[in-house]
């Protein structure tokens, strides 16, 4: 009790001050994210101290309380002078969807619940109760950082309320496009899978036929960017068709399409990737040109592949062949970075290849080749061929084996190639098979396109969210947060901050809400230089072989969480030979450390990173090629603190 | 000499540490407490660590005395207890009694006696041994710093 009534105390004069400061200097208050004023609300007194104590880094004001009633009453007492509160789920004297209540009506503050509860009723809970995000314990420095979203979010919000008061479609695209992020945003250890597959679903659906408008920056000069979402780039496919893709100019496609919103300028950008990517596959073409040969023949009439044009990769989705998630990351790919090179998952690779390798040929024949359809129309074609040439479709994987690596700029290494198995052919031709049976069927894929670009991780840029691999600032757990972080092994290097840090944390993160297979077994072959990884696909087709980053499923976040490890172990290794203690003449090494306990730990961002890595695999249990012993474990305490 | 002790010192807190990763006790939540301690709070992790003992042995000791009624054992309170438990203990890092407390809760949850029984034991268990290691901890650490302290000046 004695505990309680001290921080109670102590909250009082933490609120004077932050009062007091508030006053002096209202110019900084309202710079975000410095000088957020928060009230935390938490019974457990750990939570609080630690809590504050991180808020406190992030340069917020802080006030802490220790019961419900308590803070409502500040709350009420003085409007005004808390920008977010953050609260704990479960408290003895009022349920905290109750004081989450009480503030949304009375203060119409943001409210973040906080719990270590991390089933999803709890968090769904949470979010019906108007919750703006539900974080889950233990809570992380970054996520805290984040909480700033929120109030801009809710402020900007409500003047779009005021303004657009007409157009009250917009306003519900806005507000869902809000929501969804707050569902989205750091909702992400131990929450279902499934649940956010669910979700992307329902926007999927939502978003069928209108151009999604996303803007990032709410202000109302910068033009909202357009997001190709599947459905958008189907209808500019179909226009381009329909026009002949000589004829195809930016104005006629624009009312082809028919989409509100759309601007010539954006239809005039996707038209010219379109044509890179189509300029690159028939320059692939040309390569291979012997070996398509044989199924370009058959090939007949635009009829035909109009026809086929409703057949899409999401029809390879719908044979449930390729999960959806590397559908999507495919697809993501080829609508978004036609020119960044498309990676894609070994076992796609061979589709993807022997589309392109007809691909070519086809544009030739038939002008009226689609960007996204190639892929499936070619493979139809050759499903079509099935009965007439097995072989032909069979010889596709060996052929692969020669296939230049950089041809489409995607595939991987040829290594690759020597990892495709009979049991990936197998499936290949599963799906071609199926391809024949199926058409049209549209399933909604998973609606990452629009939340994960699938870039690479480049260690220069940061990025905003982790799939998005870092192209902008650290971390940004306030965005989707889809489970699938990218690592890039070239973070190991010197990395700002905290996109080291929070890597760790999401891939904790990840790790909780899939289903791991545990026990995963991650082959030895890893080369210091090159960064891919040969994973065996017999465990989970969904496995796929990376080259450094993409989007990808949570399931393939652990090798490359391994390569990174293994990394590490070697960068520890032959840094960390030296430090077994030897005696006096390796004081001077930890001299200069000596007063470090003391102080501020002076962790080097980049290291810790790596540590949690490996805390990460090892609590895991994963089995990684050299398996962190005791005395590994010292070095990289030693080498930390 | 003594600062030659402030080394060995530091050495021994770093391979108890090492240990303590490396059995699953403690996981890098741990570390982040230590990023948070600076100037500023200087004594951060152990106020923290300390904090949760006390709240903690207080949780325990009513969940014992939740348990020990045989007639009607209030599981619902348990969970609350538990979830208190898990959250804290989460929040320091201590990975496995935030274990052991997510066994306990699914068992409170199915009413099950012997398990939430069973559990607790495994609870005052691993609670113990965590409080144990990390008084050796903190002890380590205070002899070090005096240790090293008494070196310094020698060191300007």
């Amino acid at each position: 009790m004695a505990t309680v009534q001290k921080l109670h105390a102590t909250s009082l004069s933490t609120t004077a001050s932050s009062y007091g400061s508030c006053k002096v200097d209202t110019a900084s208050a309202d710079q975000f994210p410095a000088g957020l004023r928060v009230l935390v609300v938490d019974d457990d007194t750990t939570c609080l101290r630690i809590l504050e104590q991180m808020l406190r880094k992030c340069m917020y004001l802080v006030t802490t309380c220790s019961q419900a009633t308590i803070a409502l009453d500040l709350l009420r007492e003085s409007r005004g002078s808390f920008d977010v509160v953050i609260s704990d789920v479960y408290m003895p004297d009022m349920d905290g969807f109750k004081l989450l209540e009480h503030v949304g009506l009375e203060m119409d503050l943001p409210v973040i619940m906080m719990s270590s509860d991390a089933r999803t009723s709890a968090v769904m809970k949470g979010i019906k109760h108007g919750a703006c995000d539900y974080l889950i314990k233990p809570v992380r420095l970054e996520e805290l950082k984040n909480i700033w979203q929120h109030v801009v979010r809710k402020k900007w919000n409500e003047n779009k309320e005021h303004e657009q008061s007409g157009s009250a479609e917009e306003n519900d695209r806005h507000k869902r496009g809000g929501d969804d992020a707050d569902y989205a945003s750091s909702i992400n250890e131990g929450t279902d899978g499934s649940w956010k597959a669910q979700k992307k679903r329902r926007d999927a659906k939502d978003d069928e036929d209108e151009c999604e408008l996303e803007s990032d920056d709410p202000c109302a000069s910068k033009k909202p960017r357009v997001v190709w979402s599947v459905e958008l780039h189907q209808q500019f496919v179909s226009a381009v068709n329909q026009l002949g893709i000589d004829k195809a100019v930016p104005k006629r496609i624009l009312e082809l399409m028919n989409v509100p919103g759309l601007t010539r300028e954006n239809v005039a950008s996707h038209l010219q990737k379109f044509r890179l990517y189509l300029k690159r596959l028939s320059g692939v073409a040309q390569q291979q040109g012997g070996i398509s040969s044989s199924f370009c023949g058959p090939v007949d009439s635009n009829a035909k592949l109009g026809s086929l044009g409703r057949l899409d990769i999401q029809a390879l989705a719908a044979s449930g062949q390729i999960p959806p998630q590397t559908l999507a990351a495919l697809q993501a790919e080829l609508l978004g970075r036609p020119t960044g090179g498309l990676v894609l998952p070994a076992m796609d690779q061979p589709v993807l290849l022997q589309a392109s390798l007809q691909g070519p040929k086809c544009i030739p024949v038939e002008r009226g080749v689609a960007f996204g359809q190639p892929l499936i129309k070619c493979q139809s074609s050759i499903g079509k061929q099935f009965p007439q040439s097995n072989i032909s479709v069979e010889d596709i994987p060996s052929g692969f084996g020669t296939w230049p690596p950089n041809s489409l700029g995607t595939v991987g290494t040829p290594g690759n190639f020597g990892g495709l198995n009979t049991q990936n052919n197998n499936m290949l031709m599963q799906i071609l098979q199926q391809q024949q049976q199926q058409q049209g069927v549209l399933p909604e894929p998973s609606h990452p396109i629009n939340v994960q670009p699938s870039c690479l991780v480049v260690p220069s840029q940061s990025s905003t969210s982790y799939q998005a691999g870092s192209s902008t600032v650290p971390l940004n757990q306030s965005s989707t947060f889809n489970s699938s972080a990218i690592i890039d092994y070239s973070l190991l290097s010197s990395q700002p901050n905290n996109v080291s840090m929070g890597i760790g944390q999401v891939i904790d993160g990840g790790l909780k809400s899939t289903n791991v297979h545990n026990g995963y077994i991650i082959p030895a072959s890893i080369s210091p230089s090159a960064s891919s990884c040969a994973v065996q696909a017999d465990n989970c087709t969904s496995w796929q072989v990376r080259n450094s980053a993409v989007s990808f499923n949570t399931a393939s976040q652990l090798p490359e969480l391994v390569p990174n490890a293994c990394e590490i172990q070697r960068s520890y290794d032959t840094k960390a030979a030296p430090l077994p203690y030897q005696g006096p003449g390796r004081n001077l090494g930890f001299v200069g450390k000596g007063d470090r306990v003391k102080q501020e730990l002076n962790l080097d961002f980049v290291d810790n990173a790596k540590i949690q890595c490996l805390f990460f695999l090892g609590a895991m249990g994963l089995q990684i090629p050299r398996r962190l012993s005791c005395d590994d474990w010292l070095q990289i305490v030693e080498r930390t603190l | 000499m003594l600062g030659f002790g402030a080394d060995r010192l530091r050495a021994d807190m770093n391979r108890l540490l090492a240990l303590l990763f490396h059995q699953g006790v403690l996981d890098e939540q741990f570390l982040q407490l230590q990023q948070l301690q600076d100037e500023t709070s200087p004594n951060f992790v152990s106020e923290v660590v300390n904090i949760y003992f006390h709240e903690s042995e207080k949780l325990l000791r009513n969940l014992r005395g939740l348990l020990s009624d045989r007639e009607l054992s209030d599981y619902k309170k348990m969970g609350i207890h538990l979830n208190q438990f898990m959250g804290s203990s989460s929040s320091i890092g201590a990975k496995r009694v935030r274990n052991v407390c997510v066994a306990f809760r699914a068992a409170s949850e199915q009413n099950n006696r012997v398990g939430c029984l069973r559990a607790l034991e495994m609870l005052e268990h691993e609670y113990c041994y965590l409080k144990n290691r990390l008084h050796e901890l903190f002890q380590m650490e205070q002899q070090r710093v005096m240790a090293a302290g008494v070196r310094y000046p020698m060191q300007n």
